[in-house]
């Protein structure tokens, strides 16, 4: 208990009294996105109407059923790769760092994949269902940070760009995975893979959404405790350990937070490009770059810029629905262009 | 109480690198490492700092085998200054110099944070920087910025009594001369409150004018420890540096051609 107590005086710190503030204004931004996402829909539901009770058993079920799991998995899906991007750019000392463009999140497809369409021959019914798929693209997502963790000699720092060359590669390489794998699946198991190239929070249920609460609140949970390492290792590794940080921990710590957050996203959401690579650069534009700040800033407006992408998503050309991940995509190659730009000028 | 190289190797990629090099850092004294380029001065600092480990010999801080010192520990004790990288993000200056606040878990020394900045920023003369973004400073101002930082991990309220120690890998690099002397000023005064130093230098005037002992290096060995005037020795250092050197006594002047 008094350890507890003195990491949140600790804590305090390394975050100012300015920023505390802005992240509480992140919460209570992310809670406003999120009412408004679970009224917000073909079928609009008013708030009097739920204070009231007065709600029909049909609107009951749409918002109990489909809407709010679908708002609680953007939510969750937003704040897991906006972390894990922050976590990642940090760990690299790289700013173009982003579970996506490196090759992260194409490796969980991979890994979930695998599991949709071998798996489907021999496991089904089995017990740990809802646990597999999420487990088969943590598995992926592990795999490619392994990777990355070789080709860089131990995240060694070697330049801007080399990490985007590698993550073209694993891109590729996962591409070429994914393609064999539907080319050999059959006609139901090829519907639920479609949907992995653009991303989409439809159609999941409670028993699928649970053990992706509990895997991503672990793994942000984990991270959030090394944020002062993070900080610390921007001076370069040997500062940092002689800091007092244990570099190696702290590098398998990040890895397996991510893989986890991002591989239990990706298995439910598909892949959603550039959420992790703008997000904590919109976060460090409002208030700083100390990752006390950063980490949970970017949780929280990863949160509240996916439930609003996927509310636009789902509201813009009704009853049809646009692929969330082409919304993201659309902000976020835009900025990704503009940020390499700025990195070229300095 | 010191910080011991006791007759440590270091060999890398099957070269040696340090042989047989024995050195003690007391508190309250700066020694100061010279010798030519590859002489071993740099490993000599990271080994003692705890980065490498010797291939043989032992390292030991006040008498702990260094170990059995946990990095923690390390950080309370020492701190190291050696080259710079490139900062990524944005940081404030302010940011970069509180990096060297080793986090102790206990309230009344957390309470002195603000203090002990303060202390540091005045000590330092950076008080006029720490609102900037750390990447738009020169590369001397960095300099100073990362010296700032290196004693603020060493900053102790005025009561305590901890051993504490301060290795400088060429501190004084990018450094006009104003700055320079300031710098060595600042570990000057550090020392006297009891600090031990270690400080690598290429300017052998500066060795000769803040150091209490001298240390010199040739190949990986130790040519000679002791006082500047024993060690700053007409003979010795043309010989090991290649070029024709006068040292002149009292004050203790080097020439080179």
């Amino acid at each position: 208990m008094n350890k507890a107590l003195n990491l949140i005086n600790l804590n305090k710190l390394h975050i100012s009294s300015k920023q505390l503030f802005k992240l509480n204004v992140f919460v209570i931004l992310c809670a406003i996105c999120f009412l408004l996402a679970c009224v917000n829909g073909s079928i609009a539901i008013n708030f009097t109407d739920i204070y009231s009770g007065e709600i029909s058993d049909l609107t009951k079920i749409v918002l109990l059923e489909i809407r709010l799991p679908r708002v609680i998995l953007a939510a969750l899906v937003g704040a897991s790769l906006g972390i894990s991007g922050a976590a990642l750019q940090g760990l690299f000392r790289n700013p173009l760092a982003d579970p996506g463009l490196i090759g992260v999140s194409a490796g969980a497809a991979l890994g979930a994949t695998l599991v949709i369409v071998l798996g489907s021959n021999f496991l089904s019914g089995f017990m740990l269902g809802s646990f597999l798929l999420p487990l088969g693209a943590i598995s992926g997502a592990i795999l490619v940070i392994m990777m990355l963790y070789m080709l860089t000699k131990g995240f060694g720092y070697q330049g801007v760009t080399y990490m985007l060359l590698v993550g073209i590669a694993v891109n590729a390489i996962a591409g070429v995975g994914i393609g064999i794998l539907t080319f050999i699946s059959t006609d139901s198991e090829l519907r639920g893979l479609t949907f992995w190239t653009m991303g989409s929070f439809g159609g999941v249920t409670w028993p699928l959404l649970i053990p992706a609460i509990i895997i991503i609140l672990i793994s942000v949970a984990s991270m959030m405790t090394v944020s002062r390492n993070l900080d610390l290792i921007q001076l370069g590794e040997p500062e940092a350990y002689r800091l007092g940080v244990d570099v190696k921990k702290l590098k398998y710590k990040i890895i397996i937070s991510c893989a986890a957050a991002v591989g239990a996203s990706v298995s439910l959401s598909g892949m959603i490009g550039f959420v992790g690579l703008v997000v904590p650069h919109l976060v460090r534009l409002f208030g700083g770059v100390n990752h006390n700040y950063l980490l949970p800033g970017s949780a929280f407006i990863g949160a509240a810029l996916m439930i609003t992408a996927d509310m636009v998503a789902r509201t813009m050309i009704q009853p049809a629905e646009l692929p969330v991940g082409l919304i993201t995509s659309a902000i976020g190659s835009p900025f990704f262009l503009w940020l390499i730009f700025r990195i070229k000028r300095s | 109480m010191s910080i011991n190289a006791d007759s440590i190797s270091i060999d890398l990629n099957g070269r040696s690198i340090l042989n047989d090099v024995s050195i003690k850092i007391h508190q309250g004294e700066i020694l100061s490492v010279i010798g030519p380029n590859g002489a071993g001065k740099s490993t000599l600092l990271k080994s003692l700092a705890g980065d490498i480990k010797p291939t043989s010999g032992a390292i030991h801080y006040d008498n702990k085998d260094i170990s059995d010192v946990n990095i923690q520990e390390r950080a309370f004790t020492r701190s190291v200054m050696s080259q710079l990288q490139a900062i990524a993000f944005d940081f404030s200056v302010k940011e970069i110099i509180e990096m060297g606040w080793v986090d102790r878990g206990e309230s009344t020394y957390a309470n002195e944070f603000e203090n002990a900045v303060m202390d540091v920023v005045t000590k330092c003369g950076v008080k006029d920087l720490i609102r900037r973004n750390f990447n738009t400073l020169s590369g001397g101002e960095q300099r100073r910025i990362h010296f700032a930082r290196t004693l603020l991990q060493l900053w102790r309220p005025s009561d305590s009594s901890d051993p504490k120690y301060l290795l400088l890998d060429e501190p004084t690099a990018n450094l006009d001369i104003t700055y320079e002397v300031k710098l060595l000023n600042i570990v000057k005064e550090a020392a006297n409150d009891g600090t031990g130093v270690m400080l690598v230098l290429h300017d052998l005037n500066l060795a000769a004018k803040f150091s209490d002992k001298i240390v010199l290096l040739d190949r990986g060995g130790v040519v000679k420890i002791g006082t500047p005037s024993e060690v700053l020795n007409s003979k010795i250092l043309s010989k090991i540096y290649d070029i024709e050197i006068k040292v002149q006594e009292d004050p203790l002047f080097i020439t080179y051609y």
